[in-house]
């Protein structure tokens, strides 16, 4: 029986998604449970398992497209089924993206002739001189045995003008530009010939590090080093978000130093009884009551509107190997500390374990992000988009401060707020910080907030 | 108080290059030694033994001379006189190794160094001596664990290499290279060596193959007992020799062996003084330019434990001359010939085939045996094979072992190879001269492009 299988539904918010890689090609045999292929949504990449087994017999949606939800996006049956036919369901790329591939991801492989000829012809240098006007934009020549030449020379041809037909490289032109680029000179060890041959690297365009001027493997390897990379998903997601944040709303930052003496006593005397309090849930519930009192920073802009919400939904960044997190607490202002803490606790290790759920890391109203256990002195952060501030938390130092009148040794911690000034003034913003500090330093609050 | 641009503390293989370099660069230098110049390696070490073993050989070619026709009748040796001839060999190095000290203007100081300050050093209490630049070169000496007590008939092996004449029969605790070496050249002579070795096979740093070909030729042609995986427990002494008990059984010789490892000498340097410490091993840490964290601070050698072996110890030497005397910082070699002298005799270098699997890197082999060279059966020593490891893909020359006649010389070839960066079918194509037991590499590199002429095709 043929089975459609359809993109999934991540989350509550999620409309469209595109697949970023199938792992499986068509004709594949797919045993339940394989990771057929992956999604990226606007918060993550996640992996589709297929629910049953079969031969995967036709991929309808290729990567890069985004489709809606609960489209068809491939079929899976016994070997020689016939799939029927389907009305193309790829309605709603992006627009400006028609349904042909995308080619955002086209243009990350493409070589230079690919990228050559997608440009108009009238925004190219004329390749030579007495080429006639009506010709296509220029393609890349080259003869069998030139192009021979050049592989066993390893060099780029491309760097090379033809002097055949239309710019066509021939035998005589690659060894004109050998000899033009001193070829015959260069000392090259023959594994860092073969290294660089494989890696598709120019030899002309390596350079040696040693006394000798001989091209080695360390060489090589040096220039593979430096070549660009596709970034992981994760931190492209990562770099795409935070650019948008920082283009779109003016962050301006407020900071204030939190004298933390009442919360560690706290703190200890509460671990000491078998409670497993962080510092973070002090400045996660504190944080919490602030908002509570102050709702413009709850809230979010796009410009235009604003919308107010009601729930605090916290997030918490997590630093993970490859990137960073925010998994997000639910409704926070309805918690007790000690719920908030476990809540807290849960995500965050579900976070390390690379296992947090869409709908665990999207909807935040509010973020912080405590780098306390990596001995900064203050930082700033970017606001999550869809937010109007993010708390950035420092490391607690020892320090002399004055206290009626008398310098004394206290553990000091700076916080750092960054606000959205479209939406908070600085009044406000200031309001909101020196509430948190407040809250840190009240020891009776937080007798009675964990009694 | 005289002040040097370098001082080196330890006048072995690694500590009086180190200080000829500098000189040579126009430093100023002086070297402080508290024992023997020349070190561990000339008096101790590589230099007596290998000259022990020569006798050694000697002597099993003269007895197994019918084998080429020879007749030789009541061949027999003198201990006595090899271990002269060993004293005067270890006599004349060292006599050249403080000629080339003094014809190079360094000033020799005997004596124990330690460090006032980073710039001022101490030798035995009493001579002050300034110091810009200071290269501890101090080596390593032998481990003695608590669980051997101090008995004459219990030596390690720089006090076995003094004996003037050979026990009947010994037990050598340890199947590392030092004790595989004096157990091979002991039982050429007639002993009656056992060897005891804790871990799972003797000379474990080796691939599996290479051990393999050893211990069988210890065992089978020397007639070593190699015990291994069990550890020598109640060891005692008496005027009449050693025991110990491994496993079920109680192992008895005139002379125990203790050959179990060595440890960095620091003692006496007060590195403290210098703001210096030791690892919790004991070494000097260094980085790859030999500096200690101390700035005006180098160590180099067995002190820094990375591999203990003279020629590094060399390599390094020159190395941090030339970077305590100002030249262009450079990084010490990290291609390391290793050789150990057994019988038969094995060499390695570069990327072993157990690291290669350890790192998950895809590799190629290529082995040719002796036996399958015209030399090998000319000479009559057809023991053993050399190999190639190559990255699979490019067949990039990663590392090379020997083990069989000739194999510490031969790894010469493979070292320039590699360091060379040659692939195998460079190696392949470059033309070996015949016969010669060197025309196993290019053998071995034919084999590992599965292009042999001298071997059948592998079966597909």
């Amino acid at each position: 029986m043929v089975t459609p299988i359809v993109m999934p539904k991540f989350g509550q918010m999620t409309e469209d998604s595109s697949i970023v890689e199938w792992l499986k090609k068509e004709g594949d045999t797919v045993a339940k449970g394989d990771v057929l292929f992956l999604v990226e949504t606007d918060k993550s990449v996640m992996e589709v398992e297929s629910f049953s087994a079969g031969t995967l017999l036709k991929i309808v949606v290729g990567v890069g497209v985004s489709v809606p939800v609960q489209s068809v996006v491939a079929y899976l049956g016994e070997k020689g089924e016939i799939v029927p036919a389907t009305p193309a369901p790829l309605r709603t790329a992006p627009a400006g993206a028609p349904s042909a591939p995308p080619v955002a991801v086209a243009s990350l492989r493409s070589g230079a002739p690919v990228a050559a000829a997608a440009l108009p012809a009238s925004s190219l240098p004329s390749p030579t001189t007495q080429a006639p006007v009506s010709v296509a934009p220029a393609r890349f020549r080259i003869s069998p045995r030139a192009a021979a030449l050049a592989k066993d020379s390893v060099i780029d041809p491309h760097a090379i003008v033809g002097s055949g037909p239309e710019g066509r490289i021939v035998e005589k032109d690659v060894k004109a530009y050998l000899a033009a680029s001193d070829y015959a000179s260069l000392r090259v060890s023959p594994a860092a010939k073969a290294l660089a041959a494989k890696e598709g690297l120019d030899l002309i365009a390596l350079r040696a590090d040693n006394a000798d001027k001989r091209i080695e493997v360390a060489d090589v390897e040096r220039a593979v080093a430096e070549k660009p990379k596709a970034m992981s998903k994760m931190r492209q997601i990562i770099a795409q978000r935070l650019a948008q944040s920082v283009v779109t709303a003016p962050h301006f930052y407020v900071t204030v130093e939190v004298d933390m003496t009442e919360t560690l006593s706290h703190r200890t005397r509460l671990n000491a009884a078998g409670a497993r309090y962080t510092v973070t849930d002090f400045i996660a519930q504190a944080s919490v009551l602030a908002l509570k009192e102050l709702p413009p920073v709850n809230s979010a802009t796009d410009g235009k509107t604003v919308r107010w919400r009601s729930r605090v939904h916290l997030g918490i960044a997590v630093t993970l190997d490859q990137g960073l997190v925010v998994p997000v607490v639910r409704d926070a202002d309805e918690m007790t500390m000690a719920e908030l803490s476990a809540r807290a606790r849960q995500l965050v290790d579900k976070a390390r374990a690379g296992g947090l759920a869409p709908d665990e890391m999207s909807g935040s109203t509010f973020t912080i992000s405590n780098m306390g256990m990596l001995d900064v002195e203050n930082f700033t952060a970017i606001i999550n988009p869809g937010e109007s501030a993010i708390l950035a938390v420092s490391s607690t130092v020892k320090k002399p401060v004055v206290r009626d009148d008398a310098i004394v040794v206290r553990p000091i911690m700076k916080m750092t707020l960054s606000s959205d000034h479209r939406l908070i003034d600085g009044a406000t913003a200031a309001r909101f910080a020196n509430s948190i500090k407040k809250k840190l330093e009240d020891n009776g609050l937080w007798t009675a907030l964990t009694s | 108080m005289d002040r040097f641009d370098v001082v080196v503390i330890g006048a072995g293989p690694g500590g009086y290059p180190a200080a000829i370099r500098a000189a040579q660069l126009g430093a100023s230098v002086a070297i402080v030694e508290r024992d023997r110049f020349g070190g561990t390696c000339l008096n101790y070490g590589c230099i007596p033994t290998k000259t022990l073993i020569a006798s050694a050989e000697t002597f099993a070619h003269v007895r197994d001379a019918a084998a080429f026709g020879v007749s030789v009748s009541g061949a027999s040796f003198d201990y006595a006189a090899m271990v002269r001839r060993k004293d005067k060999v270890v006599d004349q190095l060292r006599g050249g190794v403080k000629q080339l000290l003094t014809a190079n203007g360094v000033k020799q100081f005997s004596g124990t160094a330690a460090f006032k300050d980073r710039e001022t050093i101490v030798i035995d209490g009493d001579l002050t001596i300034g110091a810009k630049r200071t290269i501890i070169a101090t080596g390593s000496t032998s481990a003695t664990p608590g669980f051997i007590s101090k008995h004459e008939r219990i030596v390690e092996s720089r006090a076995f290499l003094a004996l003037d004449r050979l026990p009947k029969s010994m037990i050598v605790l340890g199947g590392g290279f030092i004790g595989c070496e004096i157990a091979s050249m002991a039982a050429m002579l007639g002993v009656k060596v056992t060897i005891v070795e804790l871990l799972a096979d003797i000379l474990m740093l080796l691939d599996a193959d290479l051990r393999g070909e050893v211990r069988a030729h210890m065992e089978k042609t020397l007639g070593i007992r190699v015990l291994t995986g069990k550890p020598l427990g109640d060891i005692a002494a008496d005027a009449n020799g050693a025991s110990g008990r491994c496993g079920d059984e109680t192992l008895r010789g005139e002379l125990l062996l203790n050959a179990v490892g060595r440890r960095p000498v620091t003692d006496g340097l007060n590195l403290a003084a210098a703001g210096l410490e030791v690892s919790a091993r004991g070494f000097i840490d260094t980085d790859d330019y030999c500096r200690t964290k101390a700035a005006t601070i180098f160590a180099i050698g067995d002190v820094t434990g990375k591999t203990q072996l003279a020629h590094y110890a060399t390599a390094q030497g020159i190395v941090a001359a030339e970077n305590a005397v100002g030249k262009k910082p450079r990084r010490h070699e990290t291609l390391v010939p290793n050789v150990i002298f057994t019988a038969p005799e094995v060499a390695t270098v570069g990327l072993s085939e157990s690291e290669a699997g350890a790192q998950k890197r895809a590799v190629k082999t290529g082995k040719f045996r002796f036996a399958g060279l015209g030399k090998g059966l000319a000479a009559g020593e057809t023991t053993g094979f050399v190999k190639w490891i190559a990255d699979a893909e490019s067949e990039r020359l990663l590392g090379a072992a020997a083990v069989g006649p000739r194999a510490t010389e031969l790894i010469a070839t493979a070292t320039t190879a590699i360091r060379a960066e040659f692939t195998a079918r460079e190696l392949g194509e470059t033309i070996h001269a015949h016969p010669t037991f060197s025309e196993a590499w290019m053998e071995a590199a034919h084999a590992l492009r599965g292009e042999s002429i001298h071997a059948p095709p592998r079966r597909r």
